[in-house]
């Protein structure tokens, strides 16, 4: 096996590094993407796995709950290991103070360098991009936006979380913990790579047209030239007195073909509601009805598996939403299991990144 | 006059993605998330000023000469 999935439920790092060290010991690690519990002192937890993994390359964020193969977990590190015969050739690189300025520029330019081509010209079907931002940063939509505009490669990732907390976020990169930071890798996956991306909804011929909103606040003011709640409401058919008991199950959605690009209500302010990525005005979204995570999830994974034959590794970039849905109905079990078979990591992200940030979805990057 | 945004989609589609369906796919979910459904504009589509103003400036971002 070229990738290998580890993990450890010990709260004393000097204990992870030895278990997740033990698990690997026979393996040529090149390369660890690692999800760890926001409960680890985050400047410690990187140091060590830098320290630890020396000879490799190293990243990855804190988390709002972790999953590895079979099993959804809380309080954790989980890492997923490559050799050099998994990776054909990758370059990561940090992006700080992304609040005030977002450039990619710099991390583009050193790409460039690296790949030794334009970022433009890089082969999409060859190389994909990985990323995690600081979670509460609230500008994952312009940096998608801005590394959408410059390559046609795509960068998958997620959002960092911190357990629920909503107070700081990190992400790691060779030792070092940034916050108010992006990690932007890019990976040539030795055996090739694919991308299920999945979400349990259904469009419901219902639109809501955003007619006023400040999008920098991911706020929707009136829908439908009403105040937001109003028409939310109404085109539920709802008092909106209630309206916020049915965020989770019929958030709204941009719809292009069979894509659905979730945008998720986290809460009102008076008739306005704030979601958890912006919807830009004039922007028609479509009311959505929840189906069920565990079986759509089953699904997606067990048709790629059928399709590529085999799935090496994969990588589940999952909301916290989902995991609040999975843990309310008690499916984090059977969640878990869809990928006992499969060498796997992910987290409980606070937002999805897939051609744009997105809401209550799993983006999941499968090694072929 | 109508057609005319219809028309800009296809050039901004054809020339980002080369003739490629996975690329012109792609581009059109990034359009799609920068306020631009393709699937709601066709050849009958009234030209609006608005509209195809927000797409001048969406090739310019996805660096394609229109």
């Amino acid at each position: 096996m070229n990738i290998q999935s580890v993990y450890s439920e010990n709260s004393n790092i000097d204990e992870v590094i030895g278990e997740i060290k033990r698990q690997l010991q026979d393996f040529d690690t090149r390369l660890l993407i690692y999800f760890a519990s926001s409960n680890y002192d985050p400047v410690q937890i990187s140091k060590a796995i830098g320290d630890s993994f020396s000879t490799a390359q190293t990243f990855g964020c804190t988390t709002a709950g972790e999953i590895t193969s079979g099993k959804m977990l809380k309080n954790s590190l989980v890492a997923m290991a490559f050799n050099a015969e998994a990776i054909g050739d990758m370059k990561i690189e940090v992006i700080e103070n992304v609040k005030a300025n977002c450039d990619i520029k710099p991390a583009f330019g050193s790409f460039e360098q690296h790949f030794n081509t334009s970022m433009a010209e890089l082969d999409f079907s060859q190389y994909v991009g990985i990323i995690l931002v600081d979670g509460l940063s609230g500008c994952e939509e312009k940096i998608m936006d801005r590394i959408g505009d410059k390559t046609n490669i795509i960068f998958i990732g997620g959002s960092a979380g911190d357990d629920l907390k909503f107070t700081q976020t990190h992400v790691f990169a060779n030792g070092k913990t940034y916050t108010d930071a992006a990690i932007l890798a890019v990976i040539k996956p030795a055996a090739g790579f694919d991308i299920i991306k999945t979400q349990s909804f259904n469009a419901l011929n219902k639109q809501l047209v955003a007619t006023k909103v400040n999008a920098e606040a991911r706020e929707i003011i009136e829908f439908n030239n009403l105040p937001a709640v109003q028409a939310y409401s109404e085109a539920l058919g709802i008092n909106k007195e209630e309206a916020d008991n049915y965020f989770m199950s019929n958030p709204v959605g941009l719809i292009y073909g069979d894509e659905i690009f979730v945008r998720s209500p986290q809460r009102l302010d008076g008739t306005n509601m704030i979601f958890y990525c912006n919807i830009l005005e004039g922007m028609d979204v479509s009311l959505l009805e929840s189906t069920d995570i565990v079986s759509d999830t089953k699904q997606a994974v067990a048709d790629k598996v059928k399709e590529l034959g085999k799935i090496s590794g994969l990588i589940d970039f999952h909301c916290i939403l989902r995991t609040l849905e999975l843990e309310q109905k008690g499916q984090t079990i059977d969640y878990g299991k869809i990928f006992k078979d499969i060498p796997t990591v992910g987290f409980s992200t606070y937002g999805e990144e897939y051609v744009g940030h997105i809401n209550q979805t799993s983006t999941i990057l499968v090694f072929k | 006059m109508a057609g005319k945004i219809k028309k800009l989609i296809d050039t901004i589609v054809e020339k980002r993605s080369g003739g490629n369906s996975t690329i012109a796919t792609l581009t059109k979910s990034k359009m799609v998330m920068k306020g631009i459904n393709p699937e709601k504009f066709d050849g009958n589509s009234p030209d609006d000023p608005a509209v195809i103003e927000k797409l001048v400036a969406l090739a310019k971002e996805l660096n394609v000469n229109i």
